[in-house]
């Protein structure tokens, strides 16, 4: 099990990225969600996308984000294959090409690679955000501009909790194998979340006892230990996030012309070569994750 | 010990936690514990000596479900009607089980966590954080994930975690059950210093019995939820048929003077010696 589960935290590094403080880079990536939701222009899209790949390659967490890239982007391809054949778009539909029992739709085709740049750009950028902050100096900052104290804790404790999860998840599993039950693949698997789910409410009610005990949810005024500094260049970035993708928003949503979902056309040969790609990716995909979980 | 103020009182407490169980954790529990004071708990496994420790801060009744019977006051503060997170601001706890206390990113952040509550300036957090792990021995390691410790270390953190919030009574169960030999004497040290040169009282449940009878100035010894002995560790060990008879060992010291006695070898009078120093001393005159 542990093969599988990618951890999506902070990459440790010095770059400008790195250094800036999290809240215009929270602002950053709210926009360029606000962007992608608002359009499904492939260029607009792309070029989000791009600058996101950008920004992963000059903090120096392309690692990172490779291995996470290696699941998502893989199981994102199935878009363009159920997007070719039943698109999310108000018919009439134009028929390219069929394909067995299907057909394959120019609506689907555009729709598919959209959604597709869409999650790409969006997942990127947030990743750019998670990978260069310090998760304490996200929340801290956020309680900074009022976010409630014990939703900040929350936050904290559930990002805790996952990776203590997974270990009792893998404890209880070599336990069941040392008694000789079915300790991998997927039969396995159910049998041990009882205990771990168990674990886990009992862990809870003794951590709020601990927390109780150690004066959390006092009435007083509280401090914070870690302290994020907003400097100047963090204000002009703040400022940019607001302007840049807002006005970006704004455009993608008044020019009409940026509607492309007719005018790009493609060929047949094209559009089977994409999904048959994207389809053959996902199986590679799907065949090595059920390897990896087996063998684990 | 008249002298002293007398900081916790138990009057006629019971507590039971319910379910199949019904009979108490505890029951009628009188015990008066005067400031400075250095309480060892004393009993075997389910005599019920968390769960009197838990009484002291207010998690039962609050915190824990079940039936409770009596009055606990602490520096004056009925449990019953006090929030658990006021008498954090009195009582810090160590509790048994340290890997279930934490929750924060890293060493430092996780001993922060109580100051932030109270609202300590940044200032004094940082000094603190320096102060407590300089006691408990953890100096480095403030920017380790607490969940990366090990168990001794967890132990230790938990620790440095109460003594940051400048409790004037500490609450320590088995605080050094995954400590090793050397950190097991750390722990006790620390805690006996804290008693002598702040006046901390300090509550501790632990069978170690040899260091108990060492440090502490009471011994209460407890048996299927009621508090059979309490006095002196020399009156406490003096009575050495009751103690054999509930399971509990003794001071080696201690009992080699009942042996003595029992063989008529020697005649000791009680109480009984219960530390190495003060049996060499009784027994000078006699071999
Ligand atoms: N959460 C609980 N729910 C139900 N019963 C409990 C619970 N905790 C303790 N008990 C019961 O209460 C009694 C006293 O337990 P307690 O934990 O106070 O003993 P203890 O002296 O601390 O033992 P140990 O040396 O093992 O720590 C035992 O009979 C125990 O089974
Ligand atoms: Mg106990």
């Amino acid at each position: 099990m542990q093969g599988i589960v990618i951890p999506i935290t902070m990459v440790p590094g010095n770059s400008t990225i790195h250094r800036m403080n999290p809240l215009p880079k929270l602002l950053w990536t709210l926009g360029i969600l606000a962007l992608s939701f608002s359009t499904r222009n492939i260029a607009v899209l792309g070029v989000a996308f791009l600058i996101g790949l950008l920004l992963v390659f000059y903090s120096g967490i392309t690692k990172a984000y490779v291995r996470v890239a290696m699941i998502l982007f893989p199981i994102s391809l199935t878009l363009i294959t159920l997007q070719s054949i039943a698109p999310a778009f108000p018919r009439p539909w134009t028929a390219i090409v069929g394909f067995g029992p299907f057909t394959i739709y120019q609506e689907g085709i555009y729709s598919g690679i959209s959604l597709l740049l869409r999650i790409m750009a969006m997942t990127t950028w947030a990743m750019v955000t998670i990978m260069t902050s310090h998760p304490s100096d996200i929340f801290t900052s956020l309680k900074k501009i009022g976010m409630p104290y014990v939703l900040n804790f929350i936050f904290v404790m559930t990002l805790q909790l996952i990776p203590i999860l997974q270990s009792e998840f893998g404890i209880v599993l070599n336990a069941q194998k040392s008694r000789a039950m079915k300790g991998s693949g997927f039969g396995a698997i159910l049998p041990s979340m009882v205990p771990v789910f168990v674990g886990a409410i009992e862990r809870v009610q003794q951590l709020s006892i601990s927390l109780e005990s150690r004066a959390f949810g006092s009435s007083g005024q509280k401090t914070s230990f870690r302290q994020v500094r907003m400097a100047f260049s963090d204000y002009v970035a703040l400022f940019l996030g607001f302007l840049v993708p807002g006005a970006a928003t704004y455009w993608v949503i008044v020019d009409k012309s940026l509607d492309w979902s007719h005018s790009m056309v493609f060929s047949p040969a094209f559009a089977i070569t994409l999904v048959l790609g994207a389809t053959i990716g996902f199986l590679i995909f799907v065949f090595f994750a059920i390897r990896a979980a087996l063998s684990a | 010990m008249s002298d002293k103020k007398p900081i916790i009182e138990f009057k006629g407490v019971t507590f039971w936690y319910g379910g199949a169980n019904d009979k108490p954790a505890i029951k009628n529990i009188n015990l008066t514990i005067h400031e400075g004071e250095y309480v060892a708990l004393l009993g075997l496994n389910g005599a019920g000596k968390t769960t009197l420790q838990l009484c002291i801060n207010g998690v039962i009744p609050n915190s824990i479900m079940g039936e409770f019977e009596g009055e606990v006051i602490v520096y004056g503060n009925d449990t019953y009607d006090t929030p658990v997170r006021e008498m954090a601001k009195f009582v810090g706890m160590v509790f048994d089980n340290p890997e279930f206390q934490l929750s924060q990113m890293s060493v430092a952040e996780e001993i922060a966590l109580g100051m932030e509550s109270l609202g300590f300036s940044y200032d004094e957090m940082t000094k603190t954080i320096t102060e407590v792990l300089e006691i408990v021995g953890l100096r480095g390691l403030e920017d380790r994930s607490p969940f990366g410790l090990s168990g001794g270390q967890q132990q230790r953190l938990s620790i440095a975690s109460a003594l940051a919030m400048r409790p004037k009574i500490l609450v320590m169960d088995e605080p050094t059950s995954n400590v090793d030999p050397i950190g097991k004497e750390e722990i006790f040290a620390v805690a006996e210093q804290l008693n002598r040169e702040k006046n901390m009282t300090v509550i501790m449940a632990e069978h170690e019995v040899e260091v108990m009878a060492a440090y502490a100035d009471i011994v209460v010894v407890m048996h299927e939820g009621e508090i059979l002995l309490n006095g002196t560790p020399e009156e406490v060990f003096s009575n050495v048929d009751l103690i054999h008879k509930l399971g509990l060992r003794m001071p080696q010291v201690t009992e080699y003077a009942h042996r003595l006695n029992q063989l008529n070898l020697a005649s000791i009078k009680k109480p009984y010696p219960v530390t190495l120093d003060s049996a060499v001393e009784r027994f000078k005159d006699i071999l």
